[in-house]
């Protein structure tokens, strides 16, 4: 394939020319109540084009047929040709990296029978469902895939990566009479088959959950003092910092650029904050980014200071600044753009533990698990999964549709404690942006406080 | 390439029914006002689902030559280990399939350089200083075939267009952002584009002043692109698949007056000109409208072919399928029919308002309240609950029947079969909003918290 790839770039015209080819073998199973959705086995592949030259701009194309690759570089050099611009797209440079990354598949999923897969997620489904009768629905999907990249530039690289990935999830849906409570496990991981053995625990205790919400209240809307749990803190740090130190929103901008100058503060000396794309066995973890860029940890807030942004080999040029191995698509039918990967509120002091946080908190919300989060930069939104309100330093009782609305300058400042039981979690689903989901990322954080944070809810 | 797929599959399994789908996109992207880059994508592939031993089994690939064979077989080992279903593939129609317009020619030939010209007008008049613009034009020709053992076969070309524009205005640390978008089958003429110029404009003149929020149970008017939290809920309790589950709160409803009587929805695959509209669906059912709610009483639920025979009812026609997976319901066109309930008989005669009037005409007698045009987290919460809780994203205050600017650091919160019992007032601003149309809406008692 590398050869096949080295002569499809050769006969390029373009000034700058990539390509990257990627087949991927994947295996699907899900349920949904007692009943199998599917069982299925797939196999996708694809290739994907961009060219640049001097006065011109980006010339992109993506297809299913790899016997087109000749002709595709062609179009896309075409379609580069019918942009001009004024001011010229640079890159920055990258040493021309050669190599074959095969990441650890961990018990290779394309060698496990399609109905072994089929018995351990008939074991987590079964598990939610035998927890009470009130669990009226399940759904549960187990999803494999290896993935196999090719990449090729034409300053030099060429590289070969193995991806594997595998995600659990499982939601139970109690119920009784009109009212209805949901429970959510989601695990993702870039490994294999040895690392989703024996979570039924975890698939009980989200089903049990979904139970007890039925005879919760809603949480009271208005400000309280929160103290997030790690999983939710991860969400948050992702929401209501990460997508604005991706340097695409501020390079073209220099409003945005004003607004996000390194240096700035943006939280209390407590906060660091930092994304990590070459941490060992991460589900955002790569080799290289899909510029053929290695990955690295970028610190993005040192002790409550804005010192770091995520880029691509585009925005890095246009900044001065160096590229970060960001610039990632979630396959060959898209460009890469400025991601994230593993991305973490540093811990805080060791030692520092939960009780340290609350015990001064006299009426609070300790918020639980995520649903998700989105953001529009300034504000952001972060859904909880559950949570409980917190009331003289002591967790009291639960409580359901804890939604929290961020902002970016007042809710990072208002941090104001840091644990330190730093975990990694790693779900499932992924990050959404510019049309591409699901990107697999991970978030990382230990318990965090903040002092205020607004609720939506009755009031 | 369907044909020699389902002749492959007779006599290894019992039953087969196939989709085969070609797209093939042109996009071009300004980025801050500026074009940056020109794409291509095509894409073809097949997907395959089979009744083996009365077990049902699917398969897909995206190579460029598959092999039958290969296909059938893997289909076949899915089957092996699915349920057994009682799957009926709807057999060849004498009479033709509904006629519906799907494919435009302008749109298909529209050169590289006629959609460049698209953006470039949307950048120049919406340029401004201290606001960025991004604009994106894509256009999409798609030929789909389905078939399946029974004899039916379905086939039919579509084209579809979006174009966008995201408005960014950073001042100090606030920031704002503005977005709306024309999508359809056809291309957009001059008054679209213009529509969409005007729709920008309005809502970010009206955004420049900041006020401070309310807080209460307050009357708040739900935009066509506000409105989307609302219906969420009940588009995931509509669908026959919830039913079928027992999650779904409107279950056993059918027939019962839930909401307001003036509230009529639907599914209609047959509106001429949007690029969700087909004649048939994924699953070679041919496409008809479906009554979701009618005067404000549950209607029918929507049903693929494997949800309607456990059911034992019809498929509604809402079969969709990808590449890759089994078919499950989706939904076509989601149309608002607002019938006169009496109570604000006089302002469904008078004439519409253009979509870019804030408010629909709805905010002349809210003493305090808010127009919501955009929520942040929609449809991560407990959805089906009818449960819904958000930061707002673009939302402003109304004041004695005035607009008096924007909030920030709000959120707004309800229960959508709650403020769907009485509807408040209807907007005279219905518009499509991607594969929906719909009026604003009054909604009252909506929760509003502020920090």
């Amino acid at each position: 394939m590398k050869d096949r790839l080295a002569e499809s770039l050769k006969q390029s015209r373009a000034d700058y020319t990539e390509i990257r080819v990627e087949r991927t073998w994947s295996s699907a199973v899900a349920f949904r109540g007692r009943r199998l959705e599917t069982a299925t086995v797939s196999e996708d592949q694809g290739g994907f084009v961009r060219v640049l030259n001097k006065g011109c701009g980006w010339g992109i194309a993506s297809f299913t047929s790899l016997d087109e690759l000749p002709g595709m570089v062609r179009r896309a050099n075409e379609l580069s040709r019918a942009v001009r611009l004024d001011e010229p797209i640079r890159l920055a440079d990258v040493a021309a990296q050669t190599a074959d990354a095969i990441l650890d598949l961990d018990g290779d999923v394309r060698g496990i029978a399609l109905s072994e897969k089929k018995q351990l997620l008939d074991r987590y489904n079964g598990a939610m469902l035998a927890v009470s009768d009130k669990i009226v629905d399940t759904q549960s999907s187990y999803r494999d895939e290896v993935s196999e990249v090719w990449y090729v530039n034409s300053e030099g690289a060429s590289l070969y990566q193995l991806r594997p990935e595998v995600v659990l999830s499982g939601t139970a849906i109690g119920r009784r009479d009109g009212n209805i409570e949901k429970g959510l496990e989601s695990i993702g991981l870039r490994k294999g088959w040895h690392s989703v053995q024996n979570y039924e625990d975890r698939f009980r205790v989200v089903a049990q959950r979904a139970v007890d919400l039925l005879d919760a209240p809603r949480v009271r809307g208005a400000a309280y003092p929160v103290i997030l749990d790690n999983e939710l803190a991860g969400v948050f740090i992702h929401e209501a910092f990460g997508h604005l130190s991706e340097a695409d929103f501020v390079y073209e901008n220099p409003q945005a650029r004003e607004m996000m100058t390194l240096g700035r503060r943006f939280g209390k000396p407590v906060l660091n904050v930092g994304d990590n794309g070459a941490a060992t066995g991460l589900r955002g973890t790569l080799p290289y980014d899909d510029e053929g860029t290695p990955t690295q940890d970028t610190p993005l807030i040192t002790a409550g200071i804005l010192v770091g942004r995520l880029h691509s080999r585009e925005t890095a040029a246009k900044l001065g600044e160096r590229p970060t191995g960001n610039a990632r698509a979630i396959s060959f039918r898209h460009p890469p753009i400025v991601r994230m990967t593993n991305t973490y509120i540093a811990p805080g002091q060791q030692g520092v533990g939960f009780n340290d946080l609350i015990s001064d908190i006299k009426l609070g919300v300790y918020a639980c698990g995520a649903f998700g989060g989105q953001t529009m930069l300034e504000n952001f939104s972060f859904t909880a999964g559950w949570g409980h309100m917190i009331r003289d330093g002591k967790v009291a009782e639960l409580v359901k549709d804890v939604v929290l609305a961020g902002n970016l300058f007042q809710t990072l400042d208002r941090i104001d404690h840091i644990a330190g039981d730093f975990t990694w979690n790693q779900m499932g689903g992924g990050c959404g942006k510019g049309g591409q989901f699901p990107l697999p990322v991970t978030e990382g954080a230990p318990h965090v406080r903040i002092e205020e944070a607004l609720i939506g809810g009755d009031v | 390439m369907i044909d020699r797929l389902l002749d492959s599959a007779r006599g290894r399994v019992d039953n087969a029914d196939a989709l085969w789908r070609r797209e093939e996109q042109t996009a071009v992207a300004f980025e801050s006002g500026r074009l940056k880059a020109a794409g291509i994508s095509e894409e073809a592939g097949i997907n395959l689902r089979v009744l083996a031993n009365g077990r049902m089994g699917v398969a897909g690939t995206t190579a460029a030559k598959p092999d039958p064979k290969e296909l059938v077989e893997r289909a076949r080992a899915s089957a092996g280990l699915g349920e057994i279903v009682q799957l009926a593939f709807p057999g060849a129609t004498a009479a033709p399939l509904p006629s519906i317009p799907t494919f435009f020619d302008h749109t298909a030939n529209a050169s590289l350089a006629e959609l460049i010209r698209m953006g470039r007008l949307l950048v120049e008049r919406l340029s401004r200083p201290g606001c960025q613009i991004n604009v994106s034009v894509q256009r999409e020709v798609a030929d789909t075939a389905v078939g399946n053992t029974a004899g039916a076969r379905g086939e039919y070309r579509a084209t579809g267009i979006a174009v966008t524009a995201d408005l960014t205005r950073i001042a100090g640390d606030d920031v704002l952002m503005v977005y709306d978008q024309y999508v359809g089958a056809d291309m957009p003429t001059d008054t679209d584009l213009e529509a969409l110029v005007r729709s920008v404009e309005t809502r970010l003149a009206a955004a420049l002043t900041v006020v401070t929020p309310p807080e209460g149970a307050l009357p708040v008017v739900f935009t066509p692109a506000g409105l989307a939290a609302v219906i969420l809920p009940l588009e995931q309790a509509l669908s026959g698949k919830t039913v079928l589950q027992g999650s779904s709160p409107l279950a056993g409803k059918v027939g019962e007056t839930l909401f307001d009587e003036r509230l009529s929805i639907e599914d209609d695959p047959l509106t001429p000109g949007r690029p969700a509209s087909r004649p048939v669906d994924d699953e070679c059912v041919p496409s008809r409208c479906t009554a979701l709610v009618e005067r404000g009483k549950v209607g029918r639920f929507v049903y693929d072919l494997e949800t309607a025979a456990r059911a034992k009812t019809e498929s509604t026609g809402n079969g969709r399928r990808g590449v890759f997976g089994k078919p499950h319901i989706g939904y076509t066109n989601i149309r608002f029919r607002m019938t006169d309930g009496g109570r604000d008989g006089g302002a469904q005669q008078a004439a519409p308002l253009p979509s870019h009037e804030l408010g629909g005409g709805l905010i002349a007698d809210i003493a305090d309240g808010l127009i919501v045009d955009d929520l942040i987290g929609v449809g991560q919460g407990n959805v089906i609950s009818g449960a819904f809780s958000h930061p707002v994203g673009l939302a402003y205050r109304v004041q004695r029947g005035e607009i008096t600017g924007r909030v920030k650091d709000a959120a707004v919160a309800g229960n959508a079969y709650d403020v769907l019992k009485r509807i408040g007032g209807v907007g005279r601003d219905g518009r499509w909003l991607g594969a929906r149309w719909s009026p604003s809406l009054l909604l009252e008692g909506v929760s509003v918290a502020r920090r």
